[in-house]
């Protein structure tokens, strides 16, 4: 197998790291799991985010705010997968985290207007139907303007 | 985006934010949207969608015009 280039093996890690612990690694993690130095990390969390894999917490580059579909903050939308709880950064991101992991999962979120308890729910491999719906605010050319409020 | 009961919460949820009612997706339309752009996440190959391929995606799932366009400039 060729080597992978050094974004490739930062991406992974933060992945693998995030699946194995429902928590978005920070740069300290990510450097200690493939022994390289955290600069070199952080460089590379930078052109992750050029390639729009990644946004690293604004105003601090040693953390990641969204691996999508994994969310490096708690949100409310929680998604319980494998025995443990991660967190997507929106209702599509609820039901990516069950499609990355290749797992079944639960997300209890809520109504967005009225806050009722909506559970999201990946069974066998297949989305228990409900006549929900999901609201897209923003048209998907401006989706990476502000990701966060997207 | 948001997760809504109804279509009845999003218009209220709009009116509240004054905020203009945009398109409605369902949960099987959502399950698919989030197959094609993350089931190969945890993988060397994984990328996201280019443009041409998120409008390919979203066709296919009836999610058409502009809005569902990344390259369009109808949307500022």
């Amino acid at each position: 197998m060729a080597e992978l280039d050094l974004d490739t093996k930062v991406k992974l890690a933060v992945y693998e790291i995030t699946a194995d612990t429902g928590r978005v690694p920070n740069s300290s993690q990510v450097a200690d799991k493939i022994d390289i130095g955290e600069n070199e990390v952080r460089s590379a969390f930078a052109r992750l985010h050029g390639k729009r894999l990644l946004l690293p917490e604004p105003g601090d580059p040693t953390r990641i705010r969204m691996a999508p579909p994994f969310s490096g903050i708690p949100t409310s939308f929680p998604v319980e997968a494998n025995g443990k709880q991660y967190y997507a950064n929106c209702v599509w991101d609820a039901y990516g985290i069950a499609a990355a992991l290749h797992c079944d999962a639960i997300s209890r979120a809520s109504d967005g207007h009225t806050g009722e308890p909506l559970t999201l729910e990946v069974k066998n491999g297949q989305p228990i139907l409900k006549p929900y719906v999901a609201h897209f605010a923003v048209p998907a050319a401006h989706w990476w303007d502000n990701l966060i409020f997207t | 985006m948001l997760l809504f009961r109804s279509e009845e919460t999003v218009n209220a949820w709009c009116a509240a934010h004054d905020t203009p009612r945009r398109p409605l997706v369902n949960l099987e339309q959502l399950w698919q949207l989030a197959i094609h752009w993350y089931a190969n996440r945890l993988t060397v190959e994984s990328r996201r969608p280019a443009p041409d391929e998120m409008v390919s995606i979203f066709s296919s799932l009836g999610l058409t015009g502009p809005f569902w366009d990344p390259k369009s400039d109808q949307w500022k």
